[in-house]
């Protein structure tokens, strides 16, 4: 909390629409942004559609925004066909307007389609450049890719819900590695308590080097406050964790990597979409070289 | 013989936010025109019922949209459609469009025009011409 600057909502506003809309190639135009030396917290909460991440995610806020400026960032999915996209996530985060402190922002995934949305990890910097002490990240609900999140954000949270098959869903995906924090939500709904006892012998299974994180298993309830100061207390918890860890510099480096490849997914989109019905015609090793060719052909200052 | 097989959707990259202010609490219009307009490529964010024009006009700026649709079935149209221009500029996003649609009496059109919106829609109006207006007024 090194600003007193009050927020300027408008600014804001617009560079993360700018942002948004950047090309891959205005992306790599833009100078070596300086190491911040007082990055914004990042919370992820990710899981299946209808998991009741939206509404988790109002509540948490809610108690989060005393610590300090408070941003959340919200995806939805945008249509593959024309790129649009309905956001509403911001419906079920009714009670959050009005507060000058804290920010909501929906967004579309774009063309992404890892639960994130496109220019992300610049958007996440500009969070950090408007002086905000923590961010909230909610993921589109895909339930399997989560690889994705995991490296955006260094507190993930995964919310179940009980009795969907979620169990077995996670252990397919590979999910409990990837959580620092599992919930299973709508706790007053019957089975959540053996949902939470699968996931917990299921994560016992991990193995776990002495001093590393074992994520913990709550159960929550947008009708039971105690449940939702549980988990703020759980992420609390992470974080202090990770500030005495070396996870950090774990997280950096796939988030570079993460940085690069998306840049360049997005310039290979663009080239393809570009084309023809006649380059499709051409062999594909011819294809492939071609498209190699397009991509080598512009400029990148470096 | 180098064109791409989709043209560009008329309203791509654009975000919109629809809005329902005053008290009437009919919003299958407000989403068939959300759809509508995501359909042709926009990013629609929808309030939800009953926002008032500080709250609608406080998201616009949040959520960086080039333009702010009112649906108002009330009656209120020109009270409600000044408030929200109103507190836009207030909040230094007067170059933020605005265009309504609703139940709107053609002969209250001309004063709504004069506030500044942009495009007013009705009920009758072919949803393929809204989107062909609002393309045109947004680029």
């Amino acid at each position: 909390m090194t600003t007193t600057a009050p927020l300027d909502r408008r600014a804001l506003g617009r560079t993360l629409s700018a942002l948004a809309n950047a090309s891959a190639l205005d992306l790599a135009q833009r100078p070596l942004r300086p190491v911040t030396s007082n990055p914004a917290r990042r919370i992820g909460i990710t899981g299946a559609p209808g998991a009741g991440k939206s509404t988790l995610l109002g509540h948490l806020a809610l108690l989060r925004r005393a610590a300090g400026r408070l941003g959340v960032l919200a995806v939805d999915p945008s249509s593959p066909k024309t790129g649009g996209a309905i956001l509403g996530d911001r419906v079920r985060m009714d009670e959050l307007d009005g507060a000058s402190e804290l920010y909501i922002r929906s967004l579309g995934s774009r063309n992404t389609s890892d639960g994130l949305a496109d220019n992300l990890p610049e958007m996440l910097d500009a969070m950090d450049d408007f002086g905000f002490a923590e961010v909230m990240l909610e993921t589109v609900g895909v339930g399997q890719v989560e690889y994705a999140a995991r490296a955006q954000v260094d507190t993930l949270v995964l919310v179940l819900l009980p009795d969907s098959g979620d169990t077995v869903q996670a252990m397919k995906a590979g999910i409990m590695e990837m959580a620092d924090i599992f919930v299973v939500n709508k706790a007053d709904l019957s089975g959540a308590q053996k949902m939470a006892a699968d996931i917990q012998r299921i994560a016992a299974l991990s193995h776990h080097d002495p001093g590393s994180w074992v994520p913990p298993v709550l159960l929550a309830a947008a009708s039971q406050p105690a449940s939702i100061l549980a988990l703020s207390e759980a992420i609390d918890r992470h974080q202090a964790w990770l500030g005495a860890s070396y996870r950090q510099e774990v997280l950096h480096d796939q988030r570079a990597r993460y940085r690069l490849r998306r840049l360049l997914e997005m310039r290979i989109t663009q080239v393809i979409a570009e084309q023809g019905v006649a380059f499709f015609a051409a062999p594909l090793a011819e294809q492939l070289l071609l498209t190699l060719e397009l991509l080598r052909r512009v400029s990148v200052r470096p | 013989m180098n064109t791409p097989l989709q043209p560009r959707p008329a309203l791509a990259g654009k975000r919109i936010l629809i809005g329902k202010p005053g008290l009437d609490g009919h919003d299958i219009g407000a989403k068939i025109v959300a759809l509508t307009l995501r359909n042709a490529g926009a990013e629609v964010i929808y309030t939800g019922l009953r926002r008032s024009p500080l709250q609608i006009a406080q998201v616009a700026v949040d959520e960086g949209v080039d333009a702010v649709g009112l649906s108002i079935l009330s009656g209120s149209h020109k009270e409600l459609v000044a408030d929200v221009m109103e507190q836009l500029r207030e909040l230094k996003a007067a170059d933020v469009k605005v265009f309504v649609g609703g139940t709107i009496p053609a002969e209250d059109q001309p004063h709504l025009r004069e506030l500044g919106v942009a495009a007013i829609f009705t009920a009758d109006m072919p949803l393929a011409e809204v989107v062909r207006i609002l393309g045109e007024r947004l680029a």
